[in-house]
């Protein structure tokens, strides 16, 4: 970047730092220090009782679509938890505590419930906090795949999924029975950065409508950043008769969602990246009421005709009759119904602290109005690199704002990705990579700042720099 | 030899063991506990005092860390009687320093804590912390490698997750054995995958009903066994039967449904970290617990699964990879090639293939803090002072029905074997009508806790990790005062 250029972004950089609403927030994170991040040894405290550092200390941590910072509030309420076990023993489970900000255990998962509802625009019955995304996915297919070789038993996803969910979709076909070769449909991409057009998709659907039960797509393409059109892709596979399940591991956090009002059937997500939970925190799944309801009494005649089957664990049983031991699942309504067992209070606990954050932040639709901002600012600092640096990469993420969430993926020329790594690691910078060429980088909006983008570019440039010198 | 070592070696040849008549005195369970050689790892735990469990707003105190050692007697520093470790452990004091180290790892290097430890820490990275924990419980659930033990999910998720594997029903091998009161988790599990395979569960389970006394004889499961050696395609048991304490022998069982060509699974709940498992030796097919009983790891804290090596294999000779089907995801995948994103699955070989999910890392971390607590000790030596532990407890219970005066209904009574290698730490008590509102409330006014299995039964676990001769019999004076009126 020229020096002018350099001086106008960061001039940009402050007054919108200074303009930006939410750009409290910030101070609600443990962002690590530079000094922190490039340290192997584990210090003799935690960052929150050594005096505050100065900003200009703390790392640029842009990836948060991969592992978000921890709360400060984390560590407190993780200390309380420990305390409540310390002192109530088993009583935990049903003993509330005075002031204290957390729940019983036994409550533990409705409150966490309370939290993500409006993170996902779902009613709070639509939402469980548990497990883990692939095994939601797997317990999701599990009720609602139910394949029929002679009428419907296809699913479609994408050429490039995730693998996991590959994996998944694979394995449940052939507990069915059935082949990937005649139940597995892919939907490739005719761009060469594997963008997925609203239109392909449409057409994928209509080709199979007939003999497909079910579609599970990304809500944003890990690898791209793209964000696809949730509520047409639904509505129209709805139209089809085809069941929609959503990896919302990438939007969740990240996007304003409206899953209820879409209509979607069904969704799953991870909670350590934009929802800050922790590494491998317990997951969340979204049943659109539609899909849970239980229309019998457990003395009716055959109650299990009464409601979705599903695998089944007595965390999932209705409450009423939950301690009754009665040898018959019978399932609440509502997502609570798809859980199996009691959760893990620990994870349950980091989750909570963090999502309490997205409430005071105002919101998704806040966060996204600054996001919008953010991102956009940081694909212009890009756009005003020197010409012969931006001839070595390419923004493959969607240019329209509304086709992508906080992530832009930069494609590298070949033989780059390994040194501007390791000069932006030692220029403070965290980003993700994806071998061999793409970088994500990923402004959060709940604690990352314009400045943080600036000082990104300026820091990429000297990378791409060096990685030419040694590329030649 | 002690006089506690004779009374282990009666106790593991299958005896009872002699008590004198001085045995329900204080001096007489301090005298036992002068004996424990394990009696040092209680210090290892944070038991509630008396006051705590009575505290009704969090103030910062943690029970035992007010005093200066010395014994008084006031509420606030005197420990309850936790017997209630069958349901959830009690606090090892390890989990705070690991958890804040894991919380100031996450704080400090960010992402980088996926693959990097810091240097003075117990930790290991995040995607090594599942594998080490498999290797913390190898030896208490008797796996022969760490390659047999995964760390993932949680209890009923693994058993959902090892009958995709296990049990696959033919028109003719269908049904699933098991007793007559699982856990209402289990049940639901057997009745959801029978229901998935499209079959239906009135048809697809074998339910072995007790005797009079709630007993589940070996031979009554043998004969059942014997009945259903086409039909069957999996024999799913509880090691340890939640309700009644009862302990099954789960080599004989195995090996008796093996051959006759039946899958045998085993839910160790109440069987991990409480009795001596060798379930490779066993050839149990697999196993799953849950690791907030006897393991110590926090309420709802990760589970735990076993996959018999012969199943864990991953045969690369033909070029592609051919291993047990199962239900997949990417963590299953080997870390050589799990970053890769390619589509074709290649396991990582043994259990810890069956992962869906990269794991949580905080919640390992709760997990590996308690393991390291069973690092001190072996199951052996666990087992040895709870087989004395629970012989002393149903001494004294027997001896308090025997004061009762004559003609008088037995205040209670114990429903676990008492053949002492066919039960665990837990020994449950059916209470007789009316007494139970009465008990609880006695037991709370005196800081014992137990679980209630409401109407009428009570579970008291004196587990051998943290848990005294003398807690046992303070435990007796109020019980006695109680049933007593």
């Amino acid at each position: 970047m020229s020096t002018a250029a350099v001086q106008d972004a960061r001039k940009q950089a402050e007054a919108l730092d200074n303009e930006d609403s939410i750009a409290f927030v910030r101070d609600e994170f443990n962002i690590p220090t530079k000094a922190q991040i490039a340290s192997s040894r584990l210090a003799d405290s935690h960052p929150a009782a050594l005096p505050a550092s100065e900003d200009d200390s703390k790392c640029i941590y842009l990836c948060g679509n991969s592992l978000g910072v921890q709360p400060k509030r984390t560590v407190t309420r993780l200390n309380q938890y420990l305390t409540t076990w310390a002192t109530q023993g088993v009583q935990g489970h049903f003993k509330p505590l005075e002031e204290s900000p957390l729940p019983t255990w036994l409550d533990a998962d409705a409150k966490a419930a309370e939290l993500i509802a409006p993170v996902v625009g779902a009613n709070v019955s639509e939402v469980a906090v548990m497990q883990t995304l692939t095994a939601n996915i797997h317990l999701l297919m599990s009720a609602f795949y139910r394949p029929d070789i002679n009428g419907r038993h296809k699913i479609i996803l994408e050429n490039k999924a995730f693998p996991s969910d590959h994996f998944a979709v694979e394995t449940q076909i052939r507990h069915h029975g059935l082949s990937t070769e005649k139940s597995m449909v892919l939907i490739e991409s005719s761009s060469k950065d594997n963008i997925i057009s609203t239109e392909e998709v449409l057409s994928v659907i209509s080709a199979h409508a007939d003999t497909t039960t079910l579609l599970l797509l990304p809500g944003i393409q890990y690898y791209t950043g793209q964000l696809l059109d949730i509520p047409a892709i639904t509505a129209f596979a709805h139209k089809h008769g085809i069941f929609v399940i959503w990896d919302l591991a990438h939007a969740v956090g990240n996007v304003p969602l409206y899953l209820h009002d879409w209509g979607v059937d069904a969704a799953a997500w991870c909670s350590y990246k934009y929802l800050n939970g922790g590494p491998g925190c317990i997951g969340g799944l979204f049943v659109h009421t539609n899909n849970s309801v239980v229309t019998k009494e457990i003395t009716d005649e055959k109650p299990e005709e009464g409601y979705n089957n599903r695998l089944a664990g007595w965390w999932g049983n209705d409450k009423k009759t939950r301690f009754v031991m009665a040898n018959k699942f019978h399932p609440v309504a509502g997502a609570a119904g798809f859980q199996l067992s009691n959760p893990s209070i620990l994870d349950i606990t980091s989750l909570s602290a963090s999502l309490e954050i997205f409430q005071e932040a105002g919101g998704m639709e806040a966060l996204r109005s600054k996001s919008l901002k953010l991102t956009n600012f940081l694909e212009a600092t890009l756009g005003q690199m020197k010409e012969e640096d931006r001839a070595h990469f390419r923004i493959i993420t969607p240019s329209k704002p509304e086709e992508r969430g906080a992530q832009l993926s930069l494609m590298l020329s070949d033989g780059l990705l390994d040194t501007v790594m390791k000069e932006l690691e030692a220029r403070g910078v965290i980003v993700d990579e994806r071998k061999p060429n793409v970088i994500r980088v990923a402004p959060a909006p709940l604690y990352n700042t314009f400045k943080d983008c600036v000082l990104f570019v300026e820091a990429f440039s000297a990378a791409l720099e060096v990685a030419k010198q040694h590329a030649l | 030899m002690s006089d506690f070592a004779s009374k282990v070696k009666v106790l593991r040849d299958g005896q009872k063991p002699e008590f004198p008549s001085s045995a329900n005195t204080l001096e007489y369970a301090q005298s036992l506990d002068a004996q424990d050689e394990l009696r040092h790892l209680r210090n290892e735990f944070i038991i509630p005092t008396r006051a705590s469990l009575k505290k009704k707003a969090l103030d910062g105190i943690i029970p035992g860390t007010q005093t200066n050692g010395t014994t008084t007697s006031t509420d606030a520093d005197t420990p309850c009687i936790y017997f209630v470790g069958n349901s959830l452990g009690a606090q090892p004091k390890a989990v705070r320093p690991y958890l804040e180290a894991q919380l100031e790892t996450w704080a400090s290097i960010g992402i980088n804590g996926h693959f990097s430890s810091l240097s003075n820490s117990p930790l290991t990275p995040w995607q090594d912390m599942a594998a080490d924990c498999a290797a913390k419980s190898a030896a208490i659930v008797g796996a022969a490698d760490p390659s047999e033990v995964v760390i993932m999910n949680t209890l009923t998720v693994n058993l959902h997750f090892m009958m995709a594997s296990f049990y696959r029903p033919t028109d003719k091998r269908h049904k699933i054995i098991l007793e007559w009161r699982p856990f209402p988790s289990d049940w639901y599990a057997f009745q959801s995958q029978i229901e998935w395979h499209g079959l239906d569960p009135e048809k697809s389970m074998v339910e072995m009903q007790p005797d009079e006394n709630l007993y589940l004889s070996t031979e009554k499961i043998l004969a059942t066994i014997d009945e259903h050696a086409e039909d069957a395609a999996l024999l799913l048991l509880p090691g340890i039967q939640y309700y009644t304490g009862q302990l099954f022998d789960i080599p004989r069982i195995t090996k008796y449904a093996q051959e006759r060509g039946i899958v045998v699974g085993w839910d160790l709940a109440h069987c991990a970290g409480n009795v001596e498992l060798q379930l490779h030796d066993w050839n149990v097919d697999f196993a799953v617990w849950c690791t907030y009983k006897y393991l110590n790891g926090g309420p709802g804290s990760m589970a735990g699964a076993f996959v018999h090596e012969r199943h864990g294999k991953v045969d690369m000779s033909s070029g592609k990879p051919v291993f047990k089907p199962r239900l997949s995801g990417w963590y299953g995948a080997d870390k050589s090639v799990r970053f890769n994103m390619d589509k074709e699955f290649q396991p990582t070989p043994g259990a810890q293939g069956f992962q869906v999910s990269n794991p949580s890392a905080i919640d390992l971390t709760s997990l590996a803090a308690a393991l390291s607590v069973f690092n001190k000790t072996s199951m052996k030596d666990l087992r040895s002072k709870a087989l004395v532990l629970t012989a002393y407890t149903e001494h004294l219970l027997d001896e308090i029905v025997r004061r009762q005066p004559e003609g008088e209904e037995p205040a209670f009574k114990i429903i676990t074997p008492r053949d002492p290698l066919q039960r665990g730490t837990q020994l449950s008590l059916l209470l007789r009508d009316g007494l139970m509102d009465t008990v609880a409330a006695a037991l709370e006014e005196n800081g014992v806790v137990c679980d209630k299995r409401k109407p009428n039964v009570i579970r008291v676990a004196p587990v051998p990790m943290y848990c005294r001769f003398e807690d046992v019999w303070k435990f007796m004076q109020i019980f006695e005062a109680a049933v007593r009126g």
